[in-house]
């Protein structure tokens, strides 16, 4: 194969893939912060430069500050919970007992529904008066929830309906990862009369912490950007319960036209899961990856 | 062996402990999926009734009858052809890019090869949300807001696609492309007889997760079209609940047509999927 390392040839490979990722990968995200240093109206042709005067206006902004909290909130429920339920889901899926294909397709259906289904869905699902959820409240001698209308209810809810969507996809990462886990060392563990308890403490989960800070890492990633379920769901309500960053980058973008500030938004909210990201690697040490 | 027996029973009602459990597990799992299939298979009158029945008695179709059929405002039909047109060019078009570039890293020398790989990378950490107004601008910019050049182009630089194909294509054995170098076939030749006809496991692995990627994308297609006949499924189907807000029945055969086609995909290519992301190497 040595006679191939001109490197025209693998320009020719290479060509149609760089030209997508420079425009759209690349671009945007230099552009993004150019765009975040102007004063830029969706529809007026000549945006002014400001320096860091979106930035600013940021941090003094609250309901950006909001936002921030409102979406820090919803990671703090989705991430430990969604994990600890992906996590067991692909336990139980790796003991082998009889019928595990057809667990594994149940609880992975949910991440196949697009974010406007499970929204869809769900109001149906919370509705108050007519929602099955409160039928079987009210059946075991509970009071209804106004799930989505109260404030204390709203972002619970949220994050419910988004650990639904979202488990399956880590149980197949940590079944994939727990797979790669010898069979031999739980064995001798056993033998030397560890519990099924230890042997999850003492060997499982070390041997699983890679794949753990992997899982964790992308969850707090894609939680942070949370959008559809509360575009529209709630809309950031009742009283901004719901308001997410990314949703708020939307309304000032899109709805607002104030596409300078909606960027600077956007860039704030990458800093501040970047800090967070960096963190997780500090504490949970990636060994092996 | 009396020891040995009384194990067993032990395993044995331990496993049907855990089969209890999972059994809860999948029927709490599949209750939104079925509540709404179950909804939409019911006589209007039957929806808001005060005790919840699971089976639709009678099942009727009219629901969805009446989806396809009011198309005035709401061309349903067209939604799903514009879904279907646009997750198939994405799929297709992100396997022709991403398994070319992939066989360059795998395969080829050259200058930066290492660097560049890691670049590609370390773009997959950025969030797509976060950088959707300058690809909203430069989209707008190329004249391709409200086309489908709009919906389809910028999902294709895929750093997921590369990186699982070049993963997969190092795999593959090189005697086989060397036995066709000695023959005197060139790089492309190499590349779509020999490498993409075994790489066939990762390219449909690729394939499904790219097709439900984009079938079921909500932020993009939302801001880079807003002409109702340029409008995907999901952003089709909230608009529609969006007007009939009390008609549950209805709303829910909008989620089902979005979700059914999906589901099938899924069952037909379901050990696919598993198993690709064992192949992702996320092995730790």
């Amino acid at each position: 194969m040595k006679a191939w390392n001109r490197n025209k040839y693998a320009a020719g490979f290479l060509i149609p893939y760089f030209s997508l990722f420079a425009v759209f990968v690349v671009a945007p995200i230099v552009y993004g912060f150019f765009i975040s240093l102007h004063k830029w109206y969706i529809l007026s042709p000549h945006p002014t430069f400001v320096g860091f005067a979106n930035y600013r206006a940021a941090l003094k902004d609250d309901l950006f500050r909001i936002a921030l909290l409102r979406t820090g909130y919803f990671v703090l429920m989705v991430v430990p919970i969604g994990n600890a339920l992906s996590l067991l889901l692909a336990v139980s899926l790796n003991q082998g007992y009889r019928g595990t294909t057809i667990y594994k397709v149940c609880y992975y259906l949910p991440v196949l529904t697009s974010v406007s289904v499970v929204a869809i869905v769900w109001r149906w699902l919370l509705s108050s008066e007519f929602g099955i959820v409160n039928y079987y409240l009210r059946l075991l001698g509970l009071r209804s929830i106004n799930w989505l209308s109260d404030t204390k209810t709203a972002m619970p809810s949220i994050a419910l309906l988004s650990i639904w969507w979202g488990a399956g996809g880590n149980m197949l990462v940590y079944l994939a990862g727990l797979k790669n886990i010898p069979r031999e060392l739980l064995e001798a563990a056993e033998i030397d009369g560890a519990s099924p308890g230890q042997r999850f403490r003492s060997v499982t989960i070390p041997l699983l912490r890679p794949t753990i800070l992997f899982c964790l890492v992308m969850s707090v990633i894609a939680s942070s950007q949370v959008f559809g379920q509360t575009y529209i769901l709630t809309g950031g309500g009742p009283y901004y319960s719901t308001l997410t960053v990314i949703l708020y980058m939307y309304q000032q973008g899109f709805g607002l036209y104030q596409l300078g500030y909606g960027a600077a938004v956007g860039y704030l909210l990458f800093a501040v899961v970047l800090v967070f990201t960096l963190l997780q690697f500090k504490l949970l040490p990636f060994r092996r990856l | 062996m009396r020891r040995i027996r009384s194990q067993s029973k032990v395993i044995s009602i331990k496993a049907i402990i855990a089969q209890l459990g999972m059994a809860l597990g999948a029927v709490i799992m599949l209750a939104p999926i079925a509540w709404m299939l179950s909804t939409s298979l019911k006589h209007e009158s039957a929806v808001l009734s005060a005790v919840p029945h699971w089976i639709p008695n009678p099942p009727t179709l009219e629901n969805y009858i009446s989806l396809f059929t009011q198309t005035k405002d709401f061309p349903v039909f067209r939604w799903l052809a514009n879904s279907i047109f646009v997750s198939s060019s994405v799929t297709f078009l992100v396997l022709l890019v991403t398994s070319c570039a992939a066989y360059a890293f795998a395969r080829l020398e050259f200058k930066g090869r290492e660097c560049l790989f890691m670049v590609v990378i370390a773009t997959m950490i950025i969030p797509s949300q976060v950088v959707l107004i300058p690809v909203f601008l430069i989209v707008q910019k190329l004249g391709w807001f409200n086309s489908y050049f709009g919906l389809i182009v910028p999902g294709l630089a895929s750093g997921f696609g590369v990186f699982l194909l070049r993963q997969f294509f190092l795999t593959i054995p090189v005697e086989f492309e060397e036995a066709a170098y000695m023959d005197g076939a060139s790089p492309i030749s190499i590349y779509s007889r020999i490498v993409l006809p075994l790489a066939k496991p990762a390219l449909a692995t690729l394939a499904i997760f790219t097709f439900i990627g984009s079938w079921n994308d909500f932020a993009w297609p939302l801001i880079i079209t807003n002409d109702i006949s340029l409008r995907t499924l999901p952003i089709g189907i909230m608009i529609f609940q969006g007007r009939y807000t009390q008609e549950f029945g209805l709303t829910m055969a909008a989620a089902g047509v979005c979700t059914i086609p999906i589901i099938i995909a899924f069952l037909v290519f379901q050990r696919r999927i598993t198993e690709g992301i064992a192949m992702t190497g996320l092995k730790g």
